[in-house]
């Protein structure tokens, strides 16, 4: 058995080796005619205010992506776990083998709860936009 | 049913030595061309044409078929028109980053086939850790989509990278967790042996894929996997009627094509990994395994296009909701429940 990541390297470089060879055989077809005006970014036919990079976005993004740190970190533990689970359960009884992981998701699940009560998971509209819709109704 | 992987078979082919490391690089090579070939002709079959060919059919239109016997030549002619795009970078970009998005969003979802056992000995490389290298490579698209959203200086496409992200992760846990319940069920992360442990039989001719076993994990790890590749009901992050085409607003030319390409070899990785993981890989009677593993992906790309038509998109408040409130929980549970299964049963 030779190392795998031979061929995995292989392929990286295949990987690559495609989108360039596009983007290659593009820039050799491709025309180049600037025009004032082309380049404005397309927001529906409106003419562009301030940089996107300005704008300000709903703080859940970030919330979420928070919450996510923890739970991205917990499938990393989870993962050796079920490989081993079924030769430990043989070995030394069920509950031995899953009872310290029943404990771990539980903690979990009392974090994400903690985060549920706490409104990290609903979506909350902001009131301008809820008083918009008011109006409608 | 355990093979030697691609290169080596090559070497055996050539009579050359698999011992050898400098033989081994260059068949790797090979070998990887070929896999990239065969997921590229994939690719390009099923977005210029087929694509277009099942909305057609669920909208009740006949759509391409002028040029080549059924349209197919329409392939052809979409590529050379659009490589020879005008490139327009748009006002403000933030140049690398803006450069590098279609780059990774098409080149990371090709090197998960690394690791795809295809049937008739077609697998490139078979490490230990098989199932988390595919999972890692199937979510670093999101890196893509991020970069182009913000480095595209456009109000569309920066939300449509928001929502991405928020997606991604969203909808990332429930998928690896679910997929972790297999793993229970074969304890090994080696891909050949998740296939191997599928093939003896479950009730009668029924084999003992992980689809029939557990098909609650099935169902959770389709629409965890639509969500992943971006498909109705979760196409939020382009939404065509909300926000024109979210992180692809801005780009054109050969960056929309791989914008577009990667999107679909992402929606055939993720087809890739639902076949080997819970039906069975190249498994199947009578055709060889080859033919069955490109049937079970396109029948998932299938099923991604009728979803696609038939299925109205959610908002992003549902999307959060459904993701950390409905899937993720009944991951866990589902996790605990295979567990519990399997303790029982050995």
């Amino acid at each position: 058995m030779s190392n795998p990541w031979i061929a995995i390297g292989a392929l990286a470089v295949v990987a690559l080796a495609i989108p360039l060879t596009m983007m290659a055989v593009s820039s050799l077809l491709r025309p180049s005619v600037p025009e004032q005006g082309k380049r404005t970014t397309y927001e529906s036919g409106e003419v562009p205010t301030g940089s996107s990079r300005q704008i300000k976005f709903n703080i859940q993004y970030y919330m979420v992506a928070l919450l996510f740190v923890v739970f991205d970190i917990e499938t990393v533990f989870i993962f050796p776990w079920t490989v081993i689970y079924s030769d430990a359960a043989a070995e030394f009884g069920m509950t031995t083998a899953l009872l310290p992981m029943v404990v771990f998701i539980a903690i979990l699940a009392i974090g994400l709860g903690w985060a549920w009560r706490n409104g990290a998971v609903q979506w909350v509209r902001s009131p301008r936009a809820t008083k918009g819709a008011d109006t409608y109704e | 049913m355990q093979s030697a992987p691609l290169p080596e078979t090559l070497a055996n082919l050539l009579g050359l030595d698999p011992n050898s490391t400098a033989v081994m690089i260059v068949m790797s090579l090979i070998g990887a061309g070929l896999i990239g070939t065969l997921m590229m002709t994939n690719t390009a079959l099923a977005g210029p044409w087929a694509k277009r060919k099942i909305t057609a059919a669920f909208t009740d239109r006949i759509a391409v078929d002028r040029i080549g016997p059924y349209g197919l030549f329409i392939i052809v002619a979409d590529a050379v028109r659009l490589l020879s795009k005008e490139l327009i970078v748009p006002e403000g970009a933030d140049r690398p980053a803006w450069d590098l998005a279609p780059l990774i969003i098409a080149s990371t979802a090709l090197l998960g086939f690394a690791v795809i056992p295809m049937g008739n000995g077609i697998q490139l490389a078979d490490p230990e850790v098989g199932l988390a290298y595919v999972f890692a490579t199937a979510s670093m698209a999101s890196v893509g989509l991020v970069m182009a959203g913000y480095a595209s200086n456009n109000k569309y496409s920066f939300l449509g990278g928001l929502r991405a992200v928020a997606q991604n992760l969203a909808y990332e846990i429930p998928l690896i967790l679910t997929g972790a319940s297999v793993v229970i069920f074969a304890g090994s992360l080696q891909m050949s042996e998740i296939v191997a442990a599928q093939q003896q039989s479950l009730i009668g001719p029924l084999p003992s894929w992980y689809a029939f076993v557990n098909p609650f994990a099935f169902v959770l790890f389709l629409i965890a996997n639509l969500a992943e590749v971006g498909r109705n009901p979760f196409d939020i992050p382009e939404a065509p009627t909300e926000i024109v085409a979210g992180y692809q607003t801005e780009y054109s030319s050969v960056y929309f094509v791989l914008v577009y390409l990667g999107e679909f070899i992402h929606i055939f990785l993720g087809g890739a990994i639902i076949a080997t993981i819970f039906l069975g890989g190249p498994a199947g009677p009578v055709l060889p395994g080859i033919v069955w593993f490109l049937i079970k992906i396109w029948g998932v790309f299938l099923f991604t296009q009728w979803a696609r038509s038939a299925v109205p998109r959610v908002r992003i408040d549902q999307l959060i909701e459904i993701g950390w409130k409905g899937m993720l929980v009944l991951s866990l549970a589902n996790l605990l429940l295979t567990a519990v299964i399997v303790g029982v049963t050995v």
